[in-house]
């Protein structure tokens, strides 16, 4: 399909709608995330709660997009299957959500899940004993070069408990999606 | 025999990672910057290198002068092996001292200087800048 003019009005109006700052799809590189993390410090800087440190939405973001960029490289995705949506946007009060989504394996998005409501269910002393723990595993034992590492982070840095869900794509393959509010 | 100006290490900063300038005469390792490099271990090896080389074979005390304004998890995980081995010369008898310096507008950096302290004895201070 080509987008229309029509289409871009209704783009327009759902941005409006859900309070979508920042909004990236496709192939994430590393110039990316440094490039859009720039322009979400500058945001933020302006216009946050009182109570909400900026550096930690930019956390949770490098770390949802850097384990992503790790996860499409260690399983050797192609360009297209390595596509990435990003979408920071406005949440109540002054706080902020930022989502993530990619193309996984069944099997790894089922266990990213299992995690998730795992690292839900812990208070912030509970994580960061986990956080630590993580910390003190052999580099060679973090499962996907760190991810376990940087779920913990998004979860202490996070407001509310992280949501997560899986739709299933092609036979074998599922669309993950992980929202934080900070 | 090196002279000690080879020995130096120095590393220039970028969006994603730190300026790293290690001054082996002085025994002064200063890092600047914010952390979140793609290939953390690229840029962390050589400077653990750098200091294991040190601690093992400079006579002289060593100080690590850090103003990190962010790091990612991947770089925390390598700032623990630095660490590690700065508490093992530390037991040993060397004499060693951080010193997290961190901005009163970022407090999270504050925060991270605090948490890698609690799993240390050697001397670690964290200043304000802004004092």
């Amino acid at each position: 399909m080509t987008i229309t003019t029509n289409s871009l009005m209704f783009l327009r109006e759902f941005f409006s709608d859900y309070r979508i700052l920042i909004c990236f799809n496709g192939p994430i590189s590393t110039t990316l995330i440094g490039e859009i993390g720039s322009a979400l410090k500058e945001h933020i800087e302006s216009h946050h709660a009182p109570e909400l440190e900026v550096m930690d939405v930019f956390s949770v973001y490098i770390e949802m997009s850097q384990n992503i960029r790790k996860y499409t490289t260690s399983h050797g995705f192609s360009d297209a299957e390595s596509s990435a949506t990003v979408v920071i946007a406005a949440a109540e009060a002054g706080h902020y959500a930022v989502c993530a989504g990619n193309l996984v394996e069944m099997e790894d998005g089922k266990a990213l899940l299992k995690r998730i409501h795992e690292l839900a269910d812990c208070d912030k002393a509970q994580l960061k004993v986990l956080y630590k723990q993580q910390l003190r595993q052999p580099h060679s034992q973090i499962p996907g070069q760190g991810a376990g590492l940087g779920l913990i982070e998004i979860a202490r840095r996070s407001s509310q408990p992280m949501e997560a869900s899986l739709d299933p794509l092609e036979p074998g393959r599922a669309f993950f999606s992980l929202r934080a509010i900070i | 025999m090196s002279s000690s100006e080879e020995l130096n290490l120095s590393v220039p900063g970028s969006q994603t990672s730190p300026s790293i300038r290690a001054d082996w005469k002085a025994g002064v390792v200063v890092m600047s910057g914010e952390s979140y490099p793609e290939n953390s271990f690229e840029l962390y090896d050589q400077l653990i290198q750098w200091i294991a080389s040190y601690l093992s074979t400079a006579n002289q005390s060593l100080t690590l002068e850090l103003h990190l304004n962010y790091l990612n998890t991947s770089s925390i995980r390598f700032m623990i092996d630095i660490f590690d081995l700065l508490q093992t010369s530390f037991e040993e008898g060397k004499e060693v001292l951080v010193q997290w310096m961190f901005d009163d507008r970022n407090p999270r950096s504050a925060e991270l200087g605090s948490e890698f302290k609690e799993d240390y004895t050697f001397p670690f201070l964290i200043l304000s800048i802004n004092a």
